[in-house]
């Protein structure tokens, strides 16, 4: 039977692309992802709840199941390069859905945390903190907004920090204390120049 | 009278005011009052900082927690982002020893110090509470009945999930959201799939506007079949994803929807007789004018 041009190489090629070997696993991958979400990813036995219950699944290519299963085998590259592990909307459905106990949206969380620490992360995300650390709030207060409160009779600041600037310190000294702030001032410049 | 700490959060009071005028006014009539906390911060967003590490995430909520503390009151709060952070952070601090001393570790260095002696609720658990206020209550209290309305609650992600870190039972199918509009006069119509995250949790509005709107877009098509006059929800983050989202599924969508979309708070404010002006109804995305032409 002919068979398909080409058919032999391109399949061994794909499948060298996807084969993974034991010495990418990092065991200590799995520890630390379980101690920081402090849920359990070794109970998994791959039922697919998680991914039936995401709201991102249907949409994306994003498969918690498949970040369950990364955790447990210890496929650190695989699962903190991924653009998916940023798809999570952290509804918690999966959560609430596992019939074995486990949070996979901690995983997720427990992955970003990872991810981060290598510079791997969106810049939205590390905008909301430039904006924390300038005004406490990480949707700030605006001229419409302080002229609207006027006409309800409220303070045009509320009297979070925004009213009581002073208090921005200690937000400032939080952040600074783990370095949060240089981080993301250097990476947001990195990407967006 | 019972006195809380009103923790504001970010979007009620610098996006939708009337949440946080309506929140305060219509609790006072209900023998629950919201004092100040000064100082309060972002609570911080559980999506992007809980992301980046979960321990700056754990030292910022204890902070606003803290202040809370200082007062010797318990929190209350009207945005399901920052119940996620200020409850689940409270709870864990107390519960886990180690995380407490590592938050403790980061405060000295602000004089503060996490005890855990204030607890933390949501307005809505507080008005449905027997206890504390409870639908009787609310339903005497009301001047303007939201008669012959129908409308579909959203509940949110934080507020109920994961139950297992929560106190409210199941949450496949919640109905007590669904009592506290029915209060009001209204008549509450379930649609489907209504435990559907708003799709902008997460950092992903942020991240992927398009991923995140097509997930409220499924809500709008599941609302749409249930031929309802306004979608109410207990966050001002679902509040503008559902709101300014309609005009964000507009631009890219082309799909028109215009359902008004009130804040439970903005709601009872309603039907207490507060006026669309002291709401500042005007400052939502999509009009709430078809809703208001059929109650006031």
């Amino acid at each position: 039977m002919a068979r398909t041009k080409g058919y032999p190489e391109t399949l061994d090629k794909k499948l060298a692309d996807t084969r993974l070997y034991e010495d990418e696993r990092h065991p200590d991958f799995t520890k630390t992802v379980e101690k920081i979400s402090m849920t359990i990813p070794h109970m998994c036995f791959q039922c697919g709840t998680c991914t039936a219950s995401c709201p991102s699944a249907p949409r994306s290519s994003y498969r918690i199941r498949k970040f369950v299963r990364r955790a447990l085998l210890g496929l650190e590259e695989e699962a903190l390069t991924d653009p998916d592990l940023w798809l999570c909307t952290t509804c918690y459905s999966c959560t609430d859905r596992c019939p074995r106990d486990i949070a996979p949206t901690d995983v997720i969380m427990a992955m970003r945390n990872l991810a981060a620490q290598r510079d791997i992360v969106p810049v939205n995300f590390l905008k909301t903190v430039q904006a924390i650390y300038t005004t406490g709030h990480g949707v700030p207060n605006n001229d419409v907004n302080r002229a609207a409160r006027k006409k309800l009779g409220l303070n045009p600041e509320p009297p979070t920090t925004a009213g009581f600037p002073q208090y921005v310190k200690g937000i400032q000294y939080i952040i600074d204390y783990f370095g949060l702030k240089e981080r993301a001032d250097r990476i947001v410049k990195e990407r967006e120049g | 009278m019972h006195e809380y700490a009103f923790f504001l959060g970010c979007i009620a009071p610098n996006r939708y005011p009337g949440c946080e005028a309506s929140a305060i006014k219509t609790s006072e009539n209900l023998g629950i009052k919201l004092l100040d906390l000064e100082g309060a911060s972002c609570c911080p967003a559980p999506g992007a900082f809980g992301s980046i590490d979960l321990n700056i995430w754990y030292a910022m909520a204890a902070r606003n927690i803290l202040l809370a503390e200082q007062m010797k009151k318990d929190i209350a709060l009207i945005c399901n982002g920052c119940y996620k952070s200020i409850y689940e952070v409270n709870e864990k601090l107390k519960k886990h020893k180690e995380l407490r001393e590592g938050v403790n570790e980061v405060l000295k260095g602000i004089d503060m110090e996490f005890k855990g002696t204030v607890d933390v609720w949501h307005l809505a658990e507080l008005l449905y509470d027997p206890e504390i206020c409870g639908i009787q209550k609310i339903r005497d209290s009301i001047t303007v009945p939201l008669e012959g309305t129908r409308i579909a609650v959203h509940y949110g992600c934080h507020l109920m999930k994961p139950k297992k870190e929560r106190h409210f039972g199941s949450t496949e199918h919640p109905y007590w959201i669904e009592e506290l509009v029915a209060a009001l006069g209204a008549e509450p119509v379930e649609y489907r799939n209504k435990m559907l995250c708003c799709g902008a949790g997460g950092g992903v509005r942020g991240y992927d506007l398009v991923h995140s709107i097509d997930i409220t877009n499924e809500k709008m098509i599941n609302l749409k079949e249930a031929k309802v006059d306004a979608l109410t929800e207990v966050c001002p983050f679902c509040q503008l994803q559902f709101d300014r989202g309609q005009i964000e599924i507009e631009e890219k969508f082309g799909v028109k929807w215009g359902l008004p979309v009130l804040h439970y708070c903005e709601l009872l404010g309603l039907a207490q007789g507060m006026s669309p002006q002291e709401l500042a109804l005007d400052l939502h995305a999509v009009s709430c004018e078809p809703f208001l032409e059929k109650v006031l």
